[in-house]
């Protein structure tokens, strides 16, 4: 299990895993979308759709501190995850860009969701996510 | 052959609460956990889920609404208890905030009836299951929606075999009673504030099927999570008896002269009350009760509740203290219970198996107590002393006694019934000095000496010295010379034995 305690290290390494060399931005963005279908798919039981929702358009905000690009949070109160345009800003860089401000964004998400519930917590839940195992599985059938 | 249900108990190992329980949880019980914002329900269920979870006995945790999931998780994390590793193993948050907030009751026990069929939970926890109901209280009657949401529940739980904890806030029990009738078990969560003390207590106040104990209980919550304080009574069964030969002496005061006006030695397991105003020696005297106890091999405990915290200034006391001899209680926990400080000092008794314990004194311990437990200082102090004889130690305990020459008093508490034996010091003034007497003046079932002795205290502790005979009123503080003709006059001073 490619548990590293060094902050930073998993998301870069869980994007790679699943984006080949020489990808364009468009798979890039897919790899991207994807892991983050993952992440609400393990925490909304837990924590609420909206829960989610609220913590993703944080990490937005928090990334696009950085990546000004990334600034496509909308306003009001969000319901549900929604990567579509997380997908299509994304896709509308170039790769190496897109992986770059994918993995800021998950490095945001990770810090936010580690300093409300702490580090140990934070792995726990998102085990299953970095621990990259075949697209559409969830994190709740394997554990049974 | 018995064809008789079986109930096993479920062991919660909430320190107290299986005692109180009258032995653990029944197994597929409905139980309610109920009682004001910020009493520790949530706490309690988590506790009680993180000890009870196993991957063979999995536990859902439902979050309704109230508390958003991310805040319960991070202040429940830093409880000892909490166990990230068994989150999403053993133990399963599911948050049904998106179904209450609809505030369709149906679609919520939907969920529920959901996620119980797909991972086949032993325990169930809602929290809270009052918030369902609030969400649904701008539509239709609140409840009888409540009483038929609990009442599904109840029933669908029961064939799932799953032990349930529904967790409420309700601010009295005459809030919703027809919820009350459908559970087994009412586990009620009360915060008491009397002026600047704030006491939690909790009550089993029904479980079906077994005999708890009544009342109200205390209970603390720190960072090892709660732990509930059953009575002493029942703290103390299980205590080891120190050994049979121990118990075949008495035990020696550390004080020879002593130990002969007390017949030999306070007999083993009896309570003793050294009574007595400020600076007589009382607190020496308990100090040499354990350094006599240490010599002869034997280990003590004192519970200290001086004016000076966290600073023991008897020196023998001390070194015993360093030495491991003795243990020392010196809480300094605001808004004690009397069965909190008796749970200290009968688990210290046994850590130790000590067989002599000293309160030092009973007026600090009453300042030490929350407001709320003053009232029944007696009854309480009572069942202390009780639990103790019941743990077979002997026990000491010092009492400040104001100097009132008009009347013989032991004990501003009427604590003089409780102990089996008493000693009084009272200061006389005789030729300009203030000199010390010191009596016994009961030992339960036992001969004792009547004498009223002079006694000094220097650098050795306590040396008891002579009677006098030639003076009459000791007790009114002047005593007057009796005129006998023969005697010598007294010379004043502190003439030891």
């Amino acid at each position: 299990m490619p548990l590293k305690s060094a902050e930073g290290l998993r998301w870069p390494a869980s994007l790679a895993d699943r984006v080949t060399d020489g990808a364009d931005a468009g798979q890039v963005a897919d790899a991207v979308v994807a892991i983050w279908l993952e992440i609400d798919q393990v925490l909304h039981p837990i924590i609420g759709q909206r829960g989610v929702a609220a913590l993703y358009n944080r990490s937005l905000h928090l990334a696009a501190v950085t990546y000004p690009w990334l600034a496509i949070d909308k306003p009001g109160f969000p319901v549900q995850v929604d990567p579509s345009a997380l997908r299509s800003a994304l896709a509308q860089r170039t790769a190496a860009e897109a992986a770059v401000g994918g993995n800021a964004l998950f490095h945001a998400f990770h810090e936010l969701l580690a300093s409300l519930v702490g580090a140990s917590l934070t792995d726990r839940l998102l085990r299953s996510v970095w621990t990259h195992s075949s697209p559409g599985s969830t994190a709740q059938d394997t554990s049974l | 052959m018995t064809t008789k249900a079986t109930i096993n108990r479920l062991a919660t190992r909430v320190p107290g609460l299986d005692e109180v329980l009258g032995g653990g949880l029944p197994e597929f019980s409905f139980n309610l956990i109920a009682g004001p914002p910020g009493c520790g329900k949530t706490t309690l269920a988590h506790q009680i889920m993180f000890a009870l979870a196993t991957p063979e006995r999995p536990a859902i945790y439902f979050i309704v609404l109230g508390e958003p999931p991310l805040k319960m998780l991070r202040y429940q994390q830093q409880f000892d208890f909490f166990d990230s590793e068994a989150i999403n193993d053993s133990v399963r948050f599911v948050c049904l905030s998106d179904e209450a907030m609809s505030g369709d009751l149906d679609r919520v026990l939907v969920r529920i009836v959901e996620e119980v069929t797909a991972r086949n939970p032993r325990l169930v926890f809602v929290d809270s299951f009052r918030s369902v109901v609030i969400a649904n209280e701008s539509g239709g009657s609140p409840r009888t929606s409540l009483q038929l949401f609990v009442q599904q529940l109840g029933m669908l739980m029961t064939s799932w075999q799953a032990t349930t904890f529904l967790v409420g806030e309700y601010f009295n029990e005459t809030d919703a009673n027809p919820v009350f009738t459908v559970a087994d078990g009412l586990i009620w969560l009360r915060q008491s504030v009397q002026r600047n003390s704030m006491v939690r207590k909790l009550e089993i106040v029904k479980m079906r099927g077994q005999a708890t104990l009544p009342g109200l209980h205390t209970f603390r919550i720190d960072n090892a999570g709660i732990r509930v304080f059953a009575p002493p009574h029942v703290v103390a069964t299980g205590s080891a008896a120190p050994e049979a030969a121990v118990h075949a002496r008495r035990a020696l005061m550390g004080v020879p002269a002593l130990d002969d006006m007390l017949g030999g030695g306070l007999p083993r397991g009896y309570s003793l009350l050294v009574a007595g105003p400020s600076g007589s020696g009382k607190s020496i005297l308990a100090a040499a009760f354990l350094a006599e106890g240490a010599r002869c091999g034997e280990t003590g405990v004192v519970a200290a509740f001086e004016q000076h915290p966290n600073r023991v200034r008897n020196p023998v006391l001390i070194d015993l203290i360093a030495r491991g001899q003795v243990g020392l209680i010196d809480s300094r926990e605001p808004d004690l219970s009397i069965d909190e400080i008796t749970l200290l000092i009968l688990t210290e008794v046994r850590r130790l198996k000590a067989s002599r314990v000293v309160l030092d004194s009973l007026s600090g311990f009453e300042l030490a107590l929350a407001p709320t437990f003053k009232t029944d200082f007696r009854e309480s102090l009572l069942g202390l002393v009780t639990a103790l004889a019941h743990a077979g130690v002997s026990v000491l305990m010092t009492s400040e006694l104001e100097d009132r020459y008009t009347d013989l008093r032991f004990s501003p508490y009427g604590a003089a019934f409780l102990t089996d034996a008493i000693i009084v010091q009272r200061y006389i003034e005789i030729d300009s000095r203030l000199l010390r007497v010191m009596a016994v003046v009961k030992v339960r079932a036992s001969h004792h000496s009547n004498e009223l002795r002079l006694y000094t205290i220097d650098d050795a502790g306590i040396c008891m010295g002579a009677m006098l005979p030639e003076q009459e009123g000791l007790l009114g503080g002047r005593p007057t010379r009796k005129h006998v003709p023969g005697l010598p006059a007294l010379s004043g001073g502190a003439d030891g034995a």
